[in-house]
């Protein structure tokens, strides 16, 4: 008596999961009469779980929305599911999503190749893919192809455009070496600052690759220093630019720093300065379109006493000083407020529409002047940053507002 | 009844069991059971190395990685097409075609990496089958004219050479279905599961026949004993590189069938974790047993999807010396995956498969006094 209980069990499984099977109604799929329901995919284990934030940030706006009346009389239910960021679980995840939790929208899933990777099924199942979480140019471009998607922050080619543009415009005859991510994201960001540069006395001298898989960057940064160059440029992720600083102060070499965005949050920078320690964060530069729940400036600023109120009601234990939160809370509060335009007889097709005519001159966590402008043959929401530079522990922001318009 | 054909009626009823299934489950249960049959392809194979061989590997998921980027670019169409030694590809294949064409290109890499691997045993081949898996992503984003780089390939909007023309999965709309292999299925997902578990069933049945006779014999000589095998003349050389290769093919195949099922293939989705994940799935079916790898498959797809967000809930109430382990953490829920399963290793050291046996022999012994 051997190979028979395999027929069992498999009969016994078959039973098992026979109970998992779901209904769903003729009406719009993912809303009730008083939920709407959001779902996306989040990096909550694995390589860039870091930015688990963003989501926890986002749900904890949800709950204070939800406890004040939600969103025309519906509240909103945001599923969040783990991808550990690998494209495939984001597929699987996500048409878990789709077909057995039938949400409503996908919401502000994270990362470049894994939201491309569900793109092209979101769009043919006429599944709104709202505020994708990347800065990667295609999502703001392509809505010819895909109509059904829209992005969130400034794209990657914008801000490098701008790190290349002030660097023209402040510091001729600088010779830049660049350190960034061999993906689309890390060349989208050089794309830009090459056409920043373009016609300009600065010069681009060396530029070096590295893997996500790989383990340092340090013979990329010992190559850059060899190049002779007084700006260097991080194109990186956190982990990476981390390295970089310190392997820069470790051979010695002290350049004007260009960290992106992706990677500015204050406590990365704080770990980059080996808590304090060392000097080679000093006066880098980078763009904001935040407002840093550590920089002084907003101490008292109402948005972040709110942001602050939230996070201890309803993300409790999480840290306060991560930015991502507060990018959550960006996203989430515009999220709102796209539901709400949109009327109380929503639909998938209504909430796009509110998609190319948002509107918003002040969203509230962002930077004071930027606003949110769509329009039909525009889909970029967030164009406009400022510079800032780090010092003394803290970032500062300086000048004005740099725009971008994408080509 | 023999135990022979014990043996073919329990695969019989198995199959019928694996037809019958989809007709209890919702379309969405079936994608999963799919995935669930394409990790037990790739268990299969690992186990024919790592649990009847005894060779360490901790590098399976480059190998599936081979397999998926076959498929991937034989369906795609390349632009400019690819032109190799005179001759241009077109690179339009229907994707089921591409599977027994991955599973040979990545057995063929598994048998000539099984040469070098001969002078390696123990700690020393599983990290060098872990640097093949490290360097693999790497590699592949080296040839991105070829791959597609960091971008990967995205096979969804392929007209009408992959599963996903069968029809639109959520909406049912166009529901005119299609014939794969002569079977009308309505979905995607459906199609996706019985492509899967055909294949299944076909390299379990294949995996059998192969490990019952005088090759199977051969390959667990070698795991028990080198010297002992070798002197009853068994080629070692043969042996090891062939169960490689073997193994390797079984790898290809998941791979492939892993690519239709995304409809994407990037270095990401086959990252370093796949690798462990896929010796997890062996140990806990259980090393060297066969059609318990079902309870490994099982294990590692839902584990891999669910656990993350349910561990906030399980950790607390079902785990209490886990009970003080923040979960909102980052990397949280992986630490308390591991401590779970070392706890199962613990308790069940031969797997799934060692479980039953204790039980079948419980159940024995307790025939015996009633008697």
């Amino acid at each position: 008596m051997r190979r028979p209980q395999l027929a069992l069990a498999l009969l016994a499984l078959a039973a098992a999961v026979a109970t998992g099977a779901t209904a769903s109604s003729g009406a719009e799929p993912g809303l009730t009469a008083n939920t709407i329901l959001l779902g996306g995919t989040s990096p909550l284990t694995g390589p860039a779980s870091a930015y688990a934030s963003v989501a926890r940030g986002a749900n904890a706006y949800f709950q204070y929305v939800n406890a004040r009346g939600g969103v025309n009389g519906r509240t909103i239910v945001y599923k969040i599911v783990d991808d550990a960021y690998n494209p495939a679980q984001t597929v699987q995840a996500t048409t878990q999503l789709v077909e057995q939790d039938t949400v409503f929208a996908i919401f502000n899933g994270l990362g470049t190749a894994q939201n491309e990777a569900i793109r092209p099924y979101l769009n043919q199942n006429k599944v709104p893919q709202l505020f994708v979480a990347s800065g990667a140019t295609t999502f703001g471009r392509d809505y010819r192809q895909y109509p059904w998607t829209i992005g969130f922050q400034p794209s990657y080619q914008a801000e490098g455009w701008i790190y290349g543009t002030y660097l023209a415009r402040t510091k001729p005859g600088a010779k830049i070496a660049v350190l960034f991510q061999n993906d689309d994201y890390g060349k989208d960001l050089l794309a830009g600052l090459r056409r920043g540069i373009a016609r300009s006395k600065v010069k681009l001298v060396a530029a070096q690759p590295y893997e996500v898989t790989a383990s340092d960057v340090q013979s990329q940064i010992v190559a850059l220093k060899g190049s002779g160059a007084d700006v260097l440029a991080l194109f990186a992720t956190p982990k990476f630019a981390i390295q970089g600083y310190a392997f820069a102060g470790r051979v010695g070499w002290r350049p004007l720093i260009i960290n992106n965005a992706v990677s500015n949050a204050s406590n990365i920078m704080t770990a980059a300065s080996e808590g304090g320690s060392t000097k080679t964060v000093e006066n880098s530069i980078s763009i904001a379109y935040l407002k840093d729940p550590t920089d002084a400036t907003w101490r008292d600023d109402a948005a972040v006493r709110l942001y602050r109120t939230i996070m201890a009601r309803y993300a409790k234990g999480a840290n306060v000083k991560d930015v991502y939160h507060v990018y959550g809370m960006a996203v989430a509060y515009e999220t709102v407020r796209l539901l709400k335009a949109a009327g109380k007889n929503l639909t998938r097709a209504g909430v796009m529409l509110q998609t190319r005519k948002l509107n918003d001159p002040a969203n509230p966590f962002l930077l004071p002047g930027i606003s949110i402008r769509t329009s039909a043959t525009e889909r970029f929401p967030v164009e406009q940053v400022l510079l800032q530079r780090w010092s003394k522990g803290s970032w500062k922001t300086f000048g004005g507002l740099w725009g971008y318009r994408a080509g | 009844m023999s135990r022979r054909s014990l043996g073919i009626a329990g695969f019989a009823l198995a199959a019928v069991a694996v037809f019958l299934l989809p007709r209890f489950i919702s379309d969405f249960r079936a994608q999963q059971f799919a995935y669930v049959g394409i990790y037990f392809i790739a268990l299969l194979g690992l186990n024919l190395l790592t649990g009847i061989t005894g060779q360490i590997s901790l590098g399976h998921g480059a190998f599936m990685l081979i397999g998926g980027y076959t498929t991937a670019i034989l369906i795609s169409n390349q632009d400019p097409p690819l032109e190799l030694a005179g001759h241009l590809f077109t690179n339009d294949m229907t994707d089921y075609w591409t599977i027994p064409i991955a599973g040979l290109v990545a057995g063929l890499a598994g048998f000539l990496f099984g040469f070098p691997a001969l002078r390696l045993t123990g700690l020393y081949l599983a990290l060098a089958t872990f640097a093949v898996a490290v360097a693999a992503p790497a590699v592949v984003k080296k040839f991105d004219t070829f791959t597609g780089g960091g971008g990967g390939i995205n096979l969804f909007d392929v007209e009408g050479r992959t599963g996903r023309s069968v029809t639109d999965p959520a909406t049912f709309e166009s529901t005119e279905g299609a014939d794969v292999f002569g079977l009308h299925v309505a979905s995607f997902n459906e199609w996706l599961y019985y492509l899967c578990w055909t294949v299944a069933l076909v390299m379990f049945a294949a995996a059998w026949l192969l490990l019952r006779g005088r090759f199977g014999r051969s390959l667990r000589a070698v795991r028990d004993s080198e010297l002992a095998a070798a002197s009853s003349g068994v080629n070692l050389a043969r042996y090891k590189t062939l169960a490689f290769g073997i193994s390797a093919f079984y790898a290809g195949v998941a791979g492939s069938l892993l690519a239709i099922a995304t409809t994407f293939v990037n270095p990401d989705t086959f990252p370093i974790t796949l690798s462990i994940f896929l010796l997890v799935g062996v140990v806990v079916g259980g090393l060297g047993s066969l059609w318990p790898l079902v309870f490994g498959a099982i294990f590692i797809h839902f584990m891999q999807i669910e656990w993350a967000q349910r561990a906030e809930a399980v950790i607390p109430n079902f785990i209490p010396i886990l009970g003080d382990i923040d979960t909102d953490l980052p990397g949280a829920p992986a630490v308390a995956f591991g401590v779970i399963l070392i706890l199962i290793m613990l308790a069940f050291p031969g797997g799934a498969a060692g479980l039953l046996r204790s039980l079948q022999s419980l159940a024995a012994r307790g025939y015996g006094r009633v008697r």
